[in-house]
């Protein structure tokens, strides 16, 4: 399965892809913005983890994007992101994310939101 | 605190207390021109032509004319102290802010080499574990457990590098509130000189969709339980 991973943040990045490969998911390709994840968004990706805050696209408006898609309106997302408000963690479940991980996070909590997402979708 | 910084703050003292001097001469010739034109009675604009009658008009004039020009001066001390104004107090946070943006630039760095650190290490432990199986020895347990132990802490401090991002949004939020405060000081400094530059700006308005004004390392479990709630209701 292969991941799109989203952030402004490098070093977040290289946080999230080197968890992703420890629990078994090597296959990963990385964005700067949501701008440049839609540019790299096809049929291939088959799960995308996003930051909020982002500049040329945030991740709200990259998940809407996404959704609107005719080959995106399945694929998981999950956001990762500091915001923490109720109001707008609410309106990434509106947007149509299909889990929510608050910065900073742990390996763990990662892998657990990813199994559950995937339990979910069936494809576990 | 140096030559350059002990000056900055004289002439705002000397431009604060020139301008409170000029302010309450203003007002103490205001307030005589209130006594001599209205005589107690209330009735201002009666007082006014009473007491230019009786006086031929002489005293008026010349207490307002001392008025206006304890006030132009006052104004014109204003307008030569707002290049000072400008000078320094906006040269300062203009300084404060590069800082700001040379400490999230130097985290980030130092994130990047611990990564590339732990990522070194890792393969190292990767070799021991390829070593530790091929040897044709049999397998040491103790060793394995080890290895395994050593790979989850360093997994665990590429992990705590999350802090840049986080400290790095919190930088941001501090320069947007500089910049918001370099605005203000330059409306201030705009009202004593309406000819002051349209380009006497800060330029760079703070980018608030890039960070998070309250991001936070702590207390990530009682948020994320927030988060928790609403998508396991769903």
């Amino acid at each position: 399965m292969k991941f799109l991973v989203v952030d402004d943040s490098a070093t977040m990045r290289r946080i999230i892809i080197n968890s992703l490969q420890r629990i078994g998911f090597s296959d990963c390709v990385e964005a700067g913005d949501g701008a440049e994840a839609l540019s790299r968004f096809d049929d291939s990706i088959g799960f995308v983890i996003t930051d909020w805050n982002m500049p040329n696209l945030g991740g709200l408006e990259l998940v809407r994007s996404i959704r609107a898609r005719p080959d995106g309106a399945g694929v998981p997302i999950i956001m990762v992101t500091t915001r923490s408000v109720r109001e707008d963690i609410m309106a990434a479940a509106q947007a149509g994310v299909n889990n929510y991980i608050v910065k900073p996070f742990t390996p763990q909590v990662l892998k657990e939101k990813i199994d559950t997402v995937l339990a979910a979708a069936g494809s576990v | 605190m140096g030559p350059k910084h002990g000056g900055a703050e004289r002439v705002s003292r000397d431009m604060l207390q020139e301008s409170e001097d000029t302010l309450r001469r203003a007002d103490s010739l205001l307030g005589e021109l209130r006594a001599t034109a209205c005589p107690g009675d209330g009735a201002h604009a009666a007082s006014l032509v009473d007491y230019l009658r009786r006086h031929g008009g002489a005293p008026l004039p010349l207490t307002l004319m001392r008025a206006y020009a304890e006030i132009t001066s006052a104004l014109e001390a204003l307008r030569r102290y707002r290049g000072a104004l400008e000078r320094t107090t906006l040269e300062r946070v203009h300084r404060t802010r590069d800082k700001l943006r040379e400490v999230s630039s130097a985290t980030e760095v130092a994130a990047t080499s611990l990564l590339d650190g732990l990522d070194r290490a890792v393969s190292l432990v990767d070799r021991l574990d390829d070593i530790g199986s091929s040897d044709g020895r049999t397998d040491d347990g103790a060793a394995t457990s080890v290895r395994a132990q050593l790979r989850d802490q360093l997994f665990e401090l590429m992990s705590c590098m999350q802090f840049q991002d986080i400290t790095s949004q919190q930088l941001q939020h501090a320069a947007s509130v500089l910049a918001e405060v370099e605005q203000r000081l330059i409306g201030v400094a705009a009202l004593f000189d309406a000819t002051a530059s349209a380009d006497a700006h800060s330029g760079e308005a703070a980018a608030s969709a890039t960070f998070d004004p309250a991001a936070s390392l702590f207390e990530a479990d009682t948020r994320q339980a927030v988060a928790d709630d609403i998508f396991t209701g769903r």
